[in-house]
């Protein structure tokens, strides 16, 4: 049995680990084995003395400052429940049962999945989450940007450089979003076309995607040929292992106190997953640290 | 022989560069966004359109998988 079982190797994750181990806990940090949304960032310019990293870099840095101190670091783990026993926790993964006197859920938010038929099956086969990534293999060729918010209008100015049109599907009657400027950017450039008041409910193709149907209001829906999709709508708490057991708020967040202890003793939770505001890599870090030295008082006084 | 598949603007991708520069592994680098054929042998190798792709003496790892290229590669940890 450990000490503390982290769930999550992201900014929040490893950053505990490291203050854990330092108080001589033995620590397991487990990573279900998707990369942490700080690992998508193209460039990140707001963490202390890092400046102008790329987000795949900085956590490098993060899981190599960890490995270094000792930190064990299981990937591709993911938790499916966790059980509360009389002086402990059990959690059941994937990779098998796993037991600790605390836990800190550090598992941070993941991407909003698009939820119509056919998105699985064609998910890396046209449909795309990272434009940083995917955007340069659509040159020349038509693609559909989901959301309407800042990270969609974001992703439709990327694809300006490469692709020859570009649908921007928006739920909404206008761009919403911070950036008027962009907006105004988006609507004056000639290969883009926005879809106000539009959703997609199927996306079509035999081995890569080719098309899209999508609905306006209460139109006939449409069918465009398309071979990109990229996908910006939101983030979700990754929460789910939690629900019923801890206290979420209506966002599904992780509540939790100033010492970061959720509504159950013994598990703590910390960064993105939680309700604390202002989801930056700089905060989940600190707030992992807090959560670790918690668990470290937690045990002592048990 | 080792070929990654890649666009410049990836984080993962000049990452995954970096890591085999720094472990001494020789590599084809490969843009496929500008280049068609190589695109097409990518989503035909590794059956999606991702990057990056890696392709170890025909072993083919999609993302950056730290741990199942550095097994393919026979390279440990210091």
């Amino acid at each position: 049995m450990h000490d503390l079982i982290i769930i999550g190797a992201g900014p929040a994750g490893l950053s505990a680990a490291i203050y854990a181990i330092r108080k001589k806990l033995s620590v397991l940090v487990l990573s279900n084995g998707l990369s942490s949304q700080a690992t998508n960032a193209h460039l990140v310019d707001n963490y202390l003395g890092l400046p102008e990293i790329n987000g795949t870099e900085l956590m490098e840095k993060f899981n190599s400052h960890a490995r270094k101190l000792g930190a064990e670091i299981k990937k591709g783990w993911a938790v499916e429940k966790i059980t509360v026993g009389d002086d402990s926790f059990k959690l059941l993964t994937d990779g098998g049962e796993l037991e600790a006197r605390a836990l800190i859920i550090a598992s941070g938010k993941k991407y909003r999945e698009l939820d119509v038929p056919g998105a699985k099956d064609f998910e890396r086969k046209g449909i795309s989450y990272c434009a940083t990534c995917d955007a340069p293999i659509f040159k020349d060729k038509v693609v559909a940007v989901v959301g309407g918010g800042d990270a969609g209008q974001d992703t439709a100015w990327q694809l300006t450089k490469y692709a020859k049109k570009i649908f921007l599907i928006n739920k909404y009657p206008e761009l919403r979003g911070q950036n008027k400027q962009m907006q105004e950017n988006l609507k004056n450039n000639e290969k883009l076309e926005i879809l106000n008041d539009c959703r997609i409910t199927e996306v079509k193709g035999d081995v890569l995607l080719k098309s899209i149907k999508i609905k306006k209001g209460e139109e006939e829906e449409k069918e465009i040929e398309v071979q990109g999709l990229f996908v910006e709508i939101g983030s979700v708490p990754a929460s789910y292992f939690s629900t019923g057991l801890l206290k979420l708020n209506d966002k599904e967040e992780i509540v939790v106190d100033k010492n970061n202890m959720t509504s159950q003793k013994g598990i703590f939770a910390a960064g993105d997953v939680t309700n604390i505001p202002y989801k930056q890599i700089i905060i989940a870090a600190g707030e992992g640290a807090k959560a670790a030295l918690s668990v470290y008082e937690y045990l002592n006084n048990k | 022989m080792v070929k990654v598949y890649s666009t410049p603007t990836c984080p993962y991708c000049v990452t995954l560069k970096k890591f085999l520069k720094e472990k001494g592994i020789d590599f084809a680098d490969i843009d496929v966004s500008s280049d068609e054929n190589e695109l097409k042998e990518m989503i035909e190798k590794s059956g999606q359109m991702g990057v990056p792709v890696v392709d170890i003496d025909g072993e083919i790892v999609v993302g950056f998988n730290r741990d199942k290229i550095m097994e393919l590669l026979n390279i440990k940890e210091q």
